[in-house]
Protein backbone atom coordinates (compact mmCIF):
# COMPACT_ATOMS: atom_id res chain seq x y z
CA UNK A 1 0.00 0.00 0.00
CA UNK A 2 1.16 3.49 -0.74
CA UNK A 3 0.80 5.73 2.29
CA UNK A 4 1.12 9.48 2.24
CA UNK A 5 1.45 10.78 5.81
CA UNK A 6 0.95 14.49 6.43
CA UNK A 7 3.08 15.73 9.30
CA UNK A 8 3.42 19.05 11.05
CA UNK A 9 6.07 20.78 13.09
CA UNK A 10 4.58 22.12 16.32
CA UNK A 11 5.83 23.90 19.44
CA UNK A 12 6.56 21.59 22.36
CA UNK A 13 3.54 21.97 24.65
CA UNK A 14 5.60 20.67 27.56
CA UNK A 15 8.03 23.60 27.38
CA UNK A 16 7.32 26.46 29.84
CA UNK A 17 5.30 29.31 28.38
CA UNK A 18 4.25 32.80 29.32
CA UNK A 19 1.79 35.34 28.06
CA UNK A 20 3.07 38.85 27.53
CA UNK A 21 0.71 41.55 26.27
CA UNK A 22 -1.62 38.90 24.94
CA UNK A 23 1.16 37.18 23.02
CA UNK A 24 2.38 33.69 23.65
CA UNK A 25 6.06 33.46 24.57
CA UNK A 26 7.81 30.14 24.94
CA UNK A 27 11.11 29.89 26.78
CA UNK A 28 12.48 27.56 24.19
CA UNK A 29 11.62 27.73 20.52
CA UNK A 30 11.92 23.96 20.39
CA UNK A 31 9.74 22.60 17.62
CA UNK A 32 8.85 18.96 17.43
CA UNK A 33 7.01 16.45 15.30
CA UNK A 34 3.34 16.57 16.31
CA UNK A 35 2.77 13.49 18.51
CA UNK A 36 -0.39 12.45 16.63
CA UNK A 37 1.48 12.68 13.32
CA UNK A 38 4.28 10.56 14.78
CA UNK A 39 1.67 7.88 15.47
CA UNK A 40 0.43 8.20 11.88
CA UNK A 41 4.00 7.70 10.59
CA UNK A 42 4.54 4.72 12.90
CA UNK A 43 1.33 3.02 11.80
CA UNK A 44 2.14 3.56 8.13
CA UNK A 45 5.56 1.98 8.70
CA UNK A 46 3.98 -1.01 10.45
CA UNK A 47 1.55 -1.42 7.54
CA UNK A 48 4.43 -1.28 5.07
CA UNK A 49 6.35 -3.89 7.06
CA UNK A 50 3.30 -6.19 6.97
CA UNK A 51 1.95 -5.58 3.49
CA UNK A 52 4.73 -3.91 1.53
CA UNK A 53 4.41 -0.60 -0.25
CA UNK A 54 5.81 2.82 0.40
CA UNK A 55 5.57 5.58 2.99
CA UNK A 56 6.00 9.16 1.89
CA UNK A 57 5.68 12.09 4.27
CA UNK A 58 4.46 15.55 3.33
CA UNK A 59 4.83 18.66 5.43
CA UNK A 60 3.89 22.30 4.95
CA UNK A 61 6.16 24.77 6.70
CA UNK A 62 9.15 27.06 6.69
CA UNK A 63 12.68 25.80 6.02
CA UNK A 64 12.89 24.91 9.71
CA UNK A 65 10.31 22.16 9.20
CA UNK A 66 12.96 20.09 7.38
CA UNK A 67 14.22 18.94 10.81
CA UNK A 68 10.82 17.46 11.53
CA UNK A 69 10.69 15.82 8.13
CA UNK A 70 14.16 14.28 8.75
CA UNK A 71 12.84 12.79 11.95
CA UNK A 72 10.06 10.99 10.04
CA UNK A 73 12.61 9.79 7.48
CA UNK A 74 14.84 8.59 10.32
CA UNK A 75 11.91 6.63 11.71
CA UNK A 76 11.79 4.85 8.37
CA UNK A 77 9.67 6.78 5.87
CA UNK A 78 10.99 6.30 2.33
CA UNK A 79 10.82 9.83 1.02
CA UNK A 80 9.43 13.26 1.70
CA UNK A 81 7.96 16.34 0.13
CA UNK A 82 8.38 19.67 1.86
CA UNK A 83 5.88 22.32 0.77
CA UNK A 84 7.88 25.40 1.57
CA UNK A 85 6.30 28.52 3.06
CA UNK A 86 7.89 31.71 4.31
CA UNK A 87 6.94 30.92 7.90
CA UNK A 88 5.33 34.28 8.66
CA UNK A 89 1.96 33.40 7.16
CA UNK A 90 -1.15 33.10 9.34
CA UNK A 91 -2.92 30.11 7.88
CA UNK A 92 -5.67 28.19 9.60
CA UNK A 93 -6.87 24.59 9.25
CA UNK A 94 -8.84 25.51 6.13
CA UNK A 95 -5.79 27.05 4.43
CA UNK A 96 -3.65 23.98 5.18
CA UNK A 97 -6.41 21.65 4.01
CA UNK A 98 -6.71 23.48 0.68
CA UNK A 99 -2.93 23.38 0.19
CA UNK A 100 -2.84 19.64 0.88
CA UNK A 101 -5.87 18.96 -1.32
CA UNK A 102 -4.19 20.85 -4.17
CA UNK A 103 -0.95 18.92 -3.68
CA UNK A 104 -2.71 15.54 -3.64
CA UNK A 105 -5.03 16.32 -6.55
CA UNK A 106 -2.84 14.49 -9.09
CA UNK A 107 -1.10 12.02 -6.76
CA UNK A 108 -1.75 8.31 -6.59
CA UNK A 109 -1.98 6.53 -3.27
CA UNK A 110 -3.99 4.06 -1.24
CA UNK A 111 -4.11 5.84 2.08
CA UNK A 112 -3.74 9.47 3.01
CA UNK A 113 -2.97 9.55 6.71
CA UNK A 114 -2.75 12.43 9.19
CA UNK A 115 -2.58 12.92 12.93
CA UNK A 116 -6.06 13.47 14.31
CA UNK A 117 -5.16 16.89 15.62
CA UNK A 118 -2.21 19.13 16.21
CA UNK A 119 -1.07 19.12 19.82
CA UNK A 120 -0.71 22.90 20.11
CA UNK A 121 -4.20 23.93 18.93
CA UNK A 122 -6.11 20.63 19.27
CA UNK A 123 -8.40 21.74 16.43
CA UNK A 124 -8.62 18.40 14.63
CA UNK A 125 -10.19 19.78 11.45
CA UNK A 126 -7.61 19.42 8.70
CA UNK A 127 -7.97 15.65 8.18
CA UNK A 128 -11.67 15.56 7.42
CA UNK A 129 -11.40 18.81 5.46
CA UNK A 130 -8.78 17.30 3.13
CA UNK A 131 -10.89 14.16 2.75
CA UNK A 132 -13.96 16.21 1.81
CA UNK A 133 -12.02 18.41 -0.63
CA UNK A 134 -10.59 15.32 -2.34
CA UNK A 135 -13.92 13.47 -2.08
CA UNK A 136 -12.28 10.58 -0.24
CA UNK A 137 -14.04 8.24 2.17
CA UNK A 138 -12.45 8.73 5.57
CA UNK A 139 -12.35 7.76 9.21
CA UNK A 140 -11.10 9.90 12.09
CA UNK A 141 -9.63 9.11 15.50
CA UNK A 142 -8.23 5.77 14.39
CA UNK A 143 -6.73 3.56 17.07
CA UNK A 144 -5.85 0.67 14.78
CA UNK A 145 -5.36 -0.09 11.06
CA UNK A 146 -5.46 -3.31 9.08
CA UNK A 147 -5.50 -4.09 5.39
CA UNK A 148 -7.78 -6.72 3.90
CA UNK A 149 -8.30 -7.46 0.20
CA UNK A 150 -7.07 -4.02 -0.76
CA UNK A 151 -9.39 -2.34 1.72
CA UNK A 152 -8.45 -0.47 4.84
CA UNK A 153 -10.02 -1.64 8.08
CA UNK A 154 -10.02 1.16 10.62
CA UNK A 155 -10.74 0.74 14.29
CA UNK A 156 -11.85 4.15 15.49
CA UNK A 157 -12.77 5.45 18.91
CA UNK A 158 -16.31 6.77 18.82
CA UNK A 159 -18.50 8.26 21.52
CA UNK A 160 -19.59 5.03 23.12
CA UNK A 161 -17.27 2.39 21.80
CA UNK A 162 -14.87 1.35 19.10
CA UNK A 163 -16.21 1.21 15.57
CA UNK A 164 -14.74 -1.12 12.96
CA UNK A 165 -15.02 0.59 9.58
CA UNK A 166 -14.06 -0.77 6.19
CA UNK A 167 -12.95 1.83 3.66
CA UNK A 168 -12.19 1.34 -0.03
CA UNK A 169 -8.93 2.82 -1.25
CA UNK A 170 -7.97 5.52 -1.86
CA UNK A 171 -9.15 6.82 1.50
CA UNK A 172 -8.09 9.14 4.30
CA UNK A 173 -7.61 8.36 7.97
CA UNK A 174 -6.69 10.46 11.00
CA UNK A 175 -4.70 8.79 13.75
CA UNK A 176 -4.89 8.88 17.52
CA UNK A 177 -1.73 8.62 19.59
CA UNK A 178 -3.42 5.68 21.34
CA UNK A 179 -2.69 3.63 18.25
CA UNK A 180 0.95 2.81 18.98
CA UNK A 181 4.23 3.97 20.51
CA UNK A 182 6.14 5.74 17.73
CA UNK A 183 9.63 4.31 17.34
CA UNK A 184 12.63 6.41 18.36
CA UNK A 185 14.97 6.71 15.39
CA UNK A 186 18.19 4.76 15.89
CA UNK A 187 21.61 5.82 14.63
CA UNK A 188 21.27 3.73 11.48
CA UNK A 189 17.92 5.36 10.75
CA UNK A 190 19.32 8.83 11.33
CA UNK A 191 22.29 8.16 9.01
CA UNK A 192 20.01 6.70 6.35
CA UNK A 193 17.61 9.66 6.57
CA UNK A 194 20.31 11.97 5.24
CA UNK A 195 20.43 10.07 1.97
CA UNK A 196 16.68 9.81 1.51
CA UNK A 197 15.02 12.02 -1.08
CA UNK A 198 13.35 15.18 0.22
CA UNK A 199 11.74 17.18 -2.53
CA UNK A 200 11.07 20.84 -1.91
CA UNK A 201 8.00 22.36 -3.50
CA UNK A 202 7.48 26.10 -3.32
CA UNK A 203 3.95 26.82 -2.11
CA UNK A 204 3.56 29.40 -4.87
CA UNK A 205 4.13 26.70 -7.50
CA UNK A 206 0.91 24.94 -6.49
CA UNK A 207 -1.07 27.83 -7.95
CA UNK A 208 -3.48 28.54 -5.09
CA UNK A 209 -5.19 31.91 -5.10
CA UNK A 210 -4.98 34.32 -2.18
CA UNK A 211 -8.63 33.56 -1.48
CA UNK A 212 -7.91 29.85 -1.21
CA UNK A 213 -5.05 30.47 1.19
CA UNK A 214 -6.87 33.05 3.29
CA UNK A 215 -7.73 32.09 6.86
CA UNK A 216 -11.30 32.61 8.04
CA UNK A 217 -10.27 32.34 11.68
CA UNK A 218 -7.69 34.37 13.53
CA UNK A 219 -6.24 34.35 17.01
CA UNK A 220 -6.79 37.72 18.67
CA UNK A 221 -4.64 36.98 21.69
CA UNK A 222 -3.93 34.68 24.56
CA UNK A 223 -4.90 34.82 28.19
CA UNK A 224 -4.18 32.89 31.34
CA UNK A 225 -6.57 30.19 32.27
CA UNK A 226 -8.53 31.12 35.37
CA UNK A 227 -6.26 29.55 37.99
CA UNK A 228 -7.68 26.85 40.17
CA UNK A 229 -6.61 27.52 43.71
CA UNK A 230 -5.25 24.49 45.49
CA UNK A 231 -7.82 23.72 48.16
CA UNK A 232 -7.42 21.89 51.40
CA UNK A 233 -4.96 19.05 51.74
CA UNK A 234 -5.60 16.39 54.31
CA UNK A 235 -2.79 14.34 55.76
CA UNK A 236 -2.79 11.92 58.64
CA UNK A 237 -4.66 8.80 59.63
CA UNK A 238 -6.36 7.42 56.49
CA UNK A 239 -9.68 6.48 58.03
CA UNK A 240 -10.10 9.80 59.79
CA UNK A 241 -9.31 12.04 56.81
CA UNK A 242 -11.35 9.89 54.44
CA UNK A 243 -14.45 10.32 56.60
CA UNK A 244 -13.77 14.02 57.10
CA UNK A 245 -13.55 14.72 53.35
CA UNK A 246 -16.69 12.65 52.66
CA UNK A 247 -18.53 14.82 55.20
CA UNK A 248 -17.18 18.03 53.67
CA UNK A 249 -18.30 16.99 50.18
CA UNK A 250 -21.80 16.80 51.58
CA UNK A 251 -21.93 19.77 53.95
CA UNK A 252 -19.45 22.23 52.41
CA UNK A 253 -19.15 21.43 48.69
CA UNK A 254 -22.73 20.24 48.45
CA UNK A 255 -22.05 17.73 45.68
CA UNK A 256 -23.29 14.48 47.23
CA UNK B 1 -32.21 38.82 11.68
CA UNK B 2 -30.19 35.72 11.17
CA UNK B 3 -30.56 32.09 12.07
CA UNK B 4 -28.61 30.20 14.70
CA UNK B 5 -28.92 26.49 14.09
CA UNK B 6 -28.09 23.98 16.84
CA UNK B 7 -27.30 20.32 16.30
CA UNK B 8 -28.98 17.97 18.77
CA UNK B 9 -26.94 14.81 19.34
CA UNK B 10 -28.65 11.60 20.43
CA UNK B 11 -26.98 8.82 22.38
CA UNK B 12 -28.62 5.66 23.71
CA UNK B 13 -32.08 6.93 22.86
CA UNK B 14 -31.63 10.18 24.74
CA UNK B 15 -30.84 13.76 23.84
CA UNK B 16 -27.29 14.55 24.94
CA UNK B 17 -27.27 17.08 27.73
CA UNK B 18 -24.28 18.81 26.15
CA UNK B 19 -26.41 19.54 23.06
CA UNK B 20 -29.10 21.14 25.21
CA UNK B 21 -26.43 23.23 26.93
CA UNK B 22 -25.45 24.56 23.51
CA UNK B 23 -29.11 25.12 22.56
CA UNK B 24 -29.68 27.00 25.84
CA UNK B 25 -26.75 29.29 25.07
CA UNK B 26 -27.87 29.83 21.46
CA UNK B 27 -31.38 30.69 22.65
CA UNK B 28 -29.91 33.34 24.91
CA UNK B 29 -27.72 34.76 22.11
CA UNK B 30 -30.74 34.80 19.80
CA UNK B 31 -32.88 36.69 22.29
CA UNK B 32 -30.16 39.24 22.91
CA UNK B 33 -29.54 39.88 19.23
CA UNK B 34 -33.05 39.42 17.81
CA UNK B 35 -32.10 36.26 15.91
CA UNK B 36 -34.01 33.02 15.52
CA UNK B 37 -32.76 29.80 17.04
CA UNK B 38 -33.47 26.52 15.28
CA UNK B 39 -32.44 22.94 15.90
CA UNK B 40 -31.69 19.85 13.86
CA UNK B 41 -31.94 16.25 14.99
CA UNK B 42 -30.64 13.42 12.83
CA UNK B 43 -31.46 9.95 14.11
CA UNK B 44 -33.19 6.67 13.26
CA UNK B 45 -35.91 7.79 15.63
CA UNK B 46 -35.52 11.55 15.25
CA UNK B 47 -39.20 12.60 15.57
CA UNK B 48 -39.42 11.26 19.09
CA UNK B 49 -37.01 13.91 20.33
CA UNK B 50 -38.97 16.93 19.09
CA UNK B 51 -40.79 17.37 22.39
CA UNK B 52 -37.57 17.33 24.39
CA UNK B 53 -35.97 19.91 22.08
CA UNK B 54 -38.99 22.23 22.33
CA UNK B 55 -38.35 22.57 26.06
CA UNK B 56 -35.22 24.55 25.24
CA UNK B 57 -36.59 27.18 22.96
CA UNK B 58 -35.94 26.21 19.33
CA UNK B 59 -38.52 27.91 17.09
CA UNK B 60 -38.06 25.47 14.22
CA UNK B 61 -36.87 21.87 14.41
CA UNK B 62 -35.48 20.06 11.37
CA UNK B 63 -36.03 16.32 11.63
CA UNK B 64 -34.02 13.89 9.52
CA UNK B 65 -35.20 10.37 10.21
CA UNK B 66 -33.79 7.27 8.56
CA UNK B 67 -32.74 3.83 9.82
CA UNK B 68 -29.24 4.53 8.52
CA UNK B 69 -28.67 6.88 11.47
CA UNK B 70 -28.96 4.10 14.03
CA UNK B 71 -25.19 4.15 14.38
CA UNK B 72 -22.80 7.00 13.69
CA UNK B 73 -21.30 7.07 10.21
CA UNK B 74 -19.83 10.21 8.72
CA UNK B 75 -21.07 10.00 5.13
CA UNK B 76 -24.84 9.94 5.77
CA UNK B 77 -24.58 12.43 8.63
CA UNK B 78 -22.65 14.86 6.43
CA UNK B 79 -25.19 14.53 3.66
CA UNK B 80 -28.09 15.11 6.07
CA UNK B 81 -26.52 18.16 7.71
CA UNK B 82 -25.58 19.69 4.35
CA UNK B 83 -29.18 19.25 3.24
CA UNK B 84 -30.53 20.91 6.38
CA UNK B 85 -28.08 23.77 5.98
CA UNK B 86 -29.36 24.35 2.47
CA UNK B 87 -32.88 24.77 3.88
CA UNK B 88 -32.07 26.64 7.07
CA UNK B 89 -29.31 28.81 5.64
CA UNK B 90 -27.88 29.49 9.12
CA UNK B 91 -25.34 32.18 9.97
CA UNK B 92 -24.16 30.09 12.89
CA UNK B 93 -24.36 26.32 13.25
CA UNK B 94 -23.49 25.18 16.77
CA UNK B 95 -22.65 21.66 17.97
CA UNK B 96 -21.74 19.95 21.21
CA UNK B 97 -18.15 18.79 20.90
CA UNK B 98 -18.68 15.01 20.87
CA UNK B 99 -16.60 12.40 19.00
CA UNK B 100 -19.42 12.31 16.47
CA UNK B 101 -19.07 16.06 15.93
CA UNK B 102 -15.29 15.88 15.71
CA UNK B 103 -15.67 13.26 12.99
CA UNK B 104 -17.58 15.54 10.64
CA UNK B 105 -16.98 19.18 11.59
CA UNK B 106 -14.03 19.85 9.28
CA UNK B 107 -15.62 18.02 6.36
CA UNK B 108 -18.91 19.89 6.77
CA UNK B 109 -17.05 23.21 6.88
CA UNK B 110 -15.15 22.31 3.70
CA UNK B 111 -18.35 21.14 2.03
CA UNK B 112 -20.24 24.33 2.90
CA UNK B 113 -17.27 26.64 2.51
CA UNK B 114 -17.88 27.77 6.09
CA UNK B 115 -15.55 29.14 8.74
CA UNK B 116 -15.19 26.83 11.72
CA UNK B 117 -14.02 26.93 15.34
CA UNK B 118 -13.92 23.61 17.17
CA UNK B 119 -14.02 22.74 20.84
CA UNK B 120 -14.58 26.21 22.30
CA UNK B 121 -15.33 26.85 25.97
CA UNK B 122 -17.47 29.92 25.19
CA UNK B 123 -18.58 31.99 22.22
CA UNK B 124 -20.41 35.20 21.45
CA UNK B 125 -21.72 36.79 18.28
CA UNK B 126 -19.76 39.57 16.61
CA UNK B 127 -20.32 41.41 13.40
CA UNK B 128 -19.94 38.83 10.62
CA UNK B 129 -19.17 35.85 12.79
CA UNK B 130 -18.26 34.74 16.28
CA UNK B 131 -15.60 35.35 18.89
CA UNK B 132 -14.68 32.38 21.05
CA UNK B 133 -12.37 31.15 23.78
CA UNK B 134 -10.47 27.95 23.14
CA UNK B 135 -8.12 26.13 25.49
CA UNK B 136 -4.82 25.54 23.64
CA UNK B 137 -1.29 24.26 24.35
CA UNK B 138 -2.61 21.20 26.22
CA UNK B 139 -5.26 23.48 27.78
CA UNK B 140 -2.56 25.41 29.66
CA UNK B 141 -3.76 28.72 28.22
CA UNK B 142 -6.82 30.18 26.55
CA UNK B 143 -6.79 31.67 23.08
CA UNK B 144 -9.28 34.29 22.07
CA UNK B 145 -10.18 33.54 18.46
CA UNK B 146 -12.61 34.89 15.93
CA UNK B 147 -14.18 33.25 12.91
CA UNK B 148 -15.79 35.22 10.13
CA UNK B 149 -17.89 34.17 7.21
CA UNK B 150 -21.42 33.93 5.85
CA UNK B 151 -21.67 30.69 7.76
CA UNK B 152 -19.69 29.81 10.88
CA UNK B 153 -19.62 26.37 12.47
CA UNK B 154 -18.72 26.09 16.14
CA UNK B 155 -18.48 23.17 18.57
CA UNK B 156 -18.70 23.69 22.31
CA UNK B 157 -17.14 21.65 25.11
CA UNK B 158 -19.61 19.93 27.41
CA UNK B 159 -20.27 21.72 30.69
CA UNK B 160 -19.55 25.17 29.22
CA UNK B 161 -23.10 26.43 29.67
CA UNK B 162 -25.98 25.76 32.06
CA UNK B 163 -29.25 24.31 30.88
CA UNK B 164 -32.07 26.85 30.65
CA UNK B 165 -35.56 25.58 29.92
CA UNK B 166 -37.60 27.88 27.74
CA UNK B 167 -40.59 26.09 26.32
CA UNK B 168 -41.56 27.10 22.81
CA UNK B 169 -43.92 25.48 20.37
CA UNK B 170 -41.71 24.85 17.40
CA UNK B 171 -42.47 24.39 13.75
CA UNK B 172 -41.34 20.90 12.78
CA UNK B 173 -39.79 20.45 9.34
CA UNK B 174 -39.25 16.91 8.07
CA UNK B 175 -36.33 16.65 5.68
CA UNK B 176 -36.53 13.82 3.15
CA UNK B 177 -33.48 11.65 3.22
CA UNK B 178 -32.34 8.62 1.35
CA UNK B 179 -28.97 7.18 0.63
CA UNK B 180 -27.94 4.23 -1.49
CA UNK B 181 -25.64 1.69 0.07
CA UNK B 182 -23.17 2.34 -2.74
CA UNK B 183 -22.99 6.06 -1.89
CA UNK B 184 -21.99 5.26 1.66
CA UNK B 185 -18.40 4.55 0.60
CA UNK B 186 -17.85 2.77 3.89
CA UNK B 187 -19.06 -0.23 5.83
CA UNK B 188 -19.54 -0.15 9.56
CA UNK B 189 -18.63 -3.73 10.36
CA UNK B 190 -18.88 -3.83 14.09
CA UNK B 191 -19.15 -1.71 17.21
CA UNK B 192 -17.16 -2.88 20.19
CA UNK B 193 -18.98 -1.16 23.04
CA UNK B 194 -17.63 -0.37 26.43
CA UNK B 195 -18.82 -3.04 28.82
CA UNK B 196 -22.49 -2.94 29.76
CA UNK B 197 -24.41 0.10 30.82
CA UNK B 198 -21.60 2.47 31.68
CA UNK B 199 -22.48 6.11 32.28
CA UNK B 200 -21.54 8.52 29.49
CA UNK B 201 -18.66 10.58 30.85
CA UNK B 202 -19.67 13.71 28.97
CA UNK B 203 -23.06 13.61 30.63
CA UNK B 204 -22.15 12.38 34.12
CA UNK B 205 -22.76 14.60 37.16
CA UNK B 206 -19.98 12.81 39.03
CA UNK B 207 -16.91 10.96 37.79
CA UNK B 208 -14.55 8.63 39.59
CA UNK B 209 -11.29 8.36 37.67
CA UNK B 210 -8.65 5.69 38.21
CA UNK B 211 -4.94 6.17 37.60
CA UNK B 212 -1.72 4.23 37.86
CA UNK B 213 -2.13 3.95 41.64
CA UNK B 214 -5.01 1.55 41.06
CA UNK B 215 -2.85 -1.52 40.73
CA UNK B 216 -5.05 -4.58 40.81
CA UNK B 217 -8.54 -6.02 40.82
CA UNK B 218 -9.02 -5.05 44.43
CA UNK B 219 -8.35 -1.42 43.47
CA UNK B 220 -10.73 -1.62 40.52
CA UNK B 221 -13.37 -3.07 42.81
CA UNK B 222 -13.00 -0.09 45.13
CA UNK B 223 -13.34 2.28 42.15
CA UNK B 224 -16.55 0.52 41.07
CA UNK B 225 -17.94 0.64 44.60
CA UNK B 226 -17.23 4.34 44.94
CA UNK B 227 -18.79 5.03 41.53
CA UNK B 228 -21.86 3.03 42.49
CA UNK B 229 -22.43 4.94 45.72
CA UNK B 230 -22.21 8.26 43.88
CA UNK B 231 -23.99 7.07 40.74
CA UNK B 232 -20.85 8.29 39.00
CA UNK B 233 -19.28 7.49 35.66
CA UNK B 234 -15.93 5.71 35.71
CA UNK B 235 -13.03 7.26 33.87
CA UNK B 236 -9.34 6.44 33.70
CA UNK B 237 -5.98 7.97 32.97
CA UNK B 238 -4.13 7.04 29.81
CA UNK B 239 -1.88 4.61 31.74
CA UNK B 240 -4.85 2.40 32.61
CA UNK B 241 -6.60 2.51 29.24
CA UNK B 242 -3.36 1.74 27.39
CA UNK B 243 -2.62 -1.23 29.60
CA UNK B 244 -6.13 -2.48 28.87
CA UNK B 245 -7.39 -2.32 32.46
CA UNK B 246 -10.14 0.10 31.39
CA UNK B 247 -11.87 0.52 28.07
CA UNK B 248 -10.27 3.14 25.77
CA UNK B 249 -13.56 5.06 25.61
CA UNK B 250 -13.12 5.85 29.30
CA UNK B 251 -9.86 7.75 28.85
CA UNK B 252 -9.95 11.30 30.21
CA UNK B 253 -7.41 13.83 29.01
CA UNK B 254 -6.13 15.77 26.03
CA UNK B 255 -6.30 12.62 23.90
CA UNK B 256 -9.48 11.18 25.33
CA UNK B 257 -12.58 12.81 26.70
CA UNK B 258 -12.75 16.33 28.07
CA UNK B 259 -15.16 16.35 30.99
CA UNK B 260 -16.54 18.89 33.44
CA UNK B 261 -18.75 17.17 36.00
CA UNK B 262 -19.94 18.63 39.30
CA UNK B 263 -17.68 16.23 41.18
CA UNK B 264 -14.44 14.64 39.94
CA UNK B 265 -12.61 12.19 42.16
CA UNK B 266 -9.11 11.40 40.93
CA UNK B 267 -7.88 8.19 42.52
CA UNK B 268 -4.21 7.34 42.21
CA UNK B 269 -3.76 9.90 39.43
CA UNK B 270 -0.63 12.05 39.63
CA UNK B 271 -1.99 14.83 37.41
CA UNK B 272 0.14 15.00 34.25
CA UNK B 273 -0.80 18.03 32.12
CA UNK B 274 -2.35 15.81 29.45
CA UNK B 275 -4.75 14.39 32.04
CA UNK B 276 -5.47 17.74 33.69
CA UNK B 277 -6.34 19.14 30.23
CA UNK B 278 -9.32 16.79 30.25
CA UNK B 279 -10.74 17.50 33.69
CA UNK B 280 -9.57 20.86 35.03
CA UNK B 281 -12.98 22.44 34.46
CA UNK B 282 -14.74 20.09 36.85
CA UNK B 283 -16.59 21.99 39.56
CA UNK B 284 -15.23 20.19 42.60
CA UNK B 285 -12.06 18.09 42.36
CA UNK B 286 -11.06 15.53 44.97
CA UNK B 287 -7.68 13.83 44.71
CA UNK B 288 -6.54 10.73 46.54
CA UNK B 289 -2.84 10.07 46.16
CA UNK B 290 -0.11 8.80 48.43
CA UNK B 291 2.50 11.20 47.03
CA UNK B 292 2.01 14.54 48.83
CA UNK B 293 3.84 16.30 45.98
CA UNK B 294 1.63 14.92 43.20
CA UNK B 295 0.68 17.82 40.88
CA UNK B 296 -2.99 16.81 41.03
CA UNK B 297 -3.14 18.38 44.52
CA UNK B 298 -2.38 21.80 43.03
CA UNK B 299 -5.77 21.86 41.32
CA UNK B 300 -7.78 19.88 43.86
CA UNK B 301 -10.36 21.37 46.19
CA UNK B 302 -9.95 18.44 48.55
CA UNK B 303 -6.69 16.53 48.55
CA UNK B 304 -6.37 13.34 50.55
CA UNK B 305 -2.76 12.28 51.00
CA UNK B 306 -2.85 8.57 51.59
CA UNK B 307 -2.88 5.05 50.24
CA UNK B 308 -6.04 4.63 48.20
CA UNK B 309 -6.44 1.08 49.49
CA UNK B 310 -6.68 2.45 53.02
CA UNK B 311 -8.59 5.65 52.19
CA UNK B 312 -11.33 4.32 49.91
CA UNK B 313 -13.05 1.76 52.20
CA UNK B 314 -13.88 4.28 54.96
CA UNK B 315 -14.56 6.99 52.34
CA UNK B 316 -17.11 4.75 50.60
CA UNK B 317 -18.63 3.73 53.92
CA UNK B 318 -19.06 7.34 55.04
CA UNK B 319 -20.62 8.33 51.69
CA UNK B 320 -23.07 5.43 52.01
CA UNK B 321 -24.09 6.75 55.41
CA UNK B 322 -24.61 10.25 54.03
CA UNK B 323 -26.63 8.92 51.11
CA UNK B 324 -28.94 6.79 53.23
Amino acid sequence: MKFYVCIKMVPDVNAPLQIKDGQLIQDSDRQILNAYDASAVEEALVMKEKHGGEVEVVSIGSSKASETIRKALAMGADKATHILTSGDESYDSGSYARILAKFFEDKEYDVLSLGKQSQDTDAGLTGSMVAELLNLPYATNAVGLEAEDGKLIVKRQGDTGQEMIELPTPCAVTCSNDMNEPRIPNLKGIMASKRKPMEQVELSSLGLSDDELAATTSVLGYEEKPEREAGKKFEGEAEEIAREVAQLLDTEANVI
Amino acid sequence: MSTILTHIAIADGKIKRSSLEVLSHCKQLAEQGGHSVEAVVVDADASSFVEGIQQYGASKIYVVEDPIFKNHMNTPLLKALAKVMDSANPSIFAFASTEGTKDILGALAANQNAAVLPDVSSFELIDGGIKAKRPVMAAKIISSTEAKGDTVLVSVRSGSYDLAENETSAEVVQIDFSMNESDLQMTLKEIISASGDTIDLNEAESIVAAGRGVKDEEGQKLISELAEVLNAGIGASRALTESGVYDPSLQIGQTGKVVSPQLYIAVGISGAIQHVAGMANSKVIVAINKDPDAPIFEISDYGIVGDLYKVLPPFIEELKKIKS
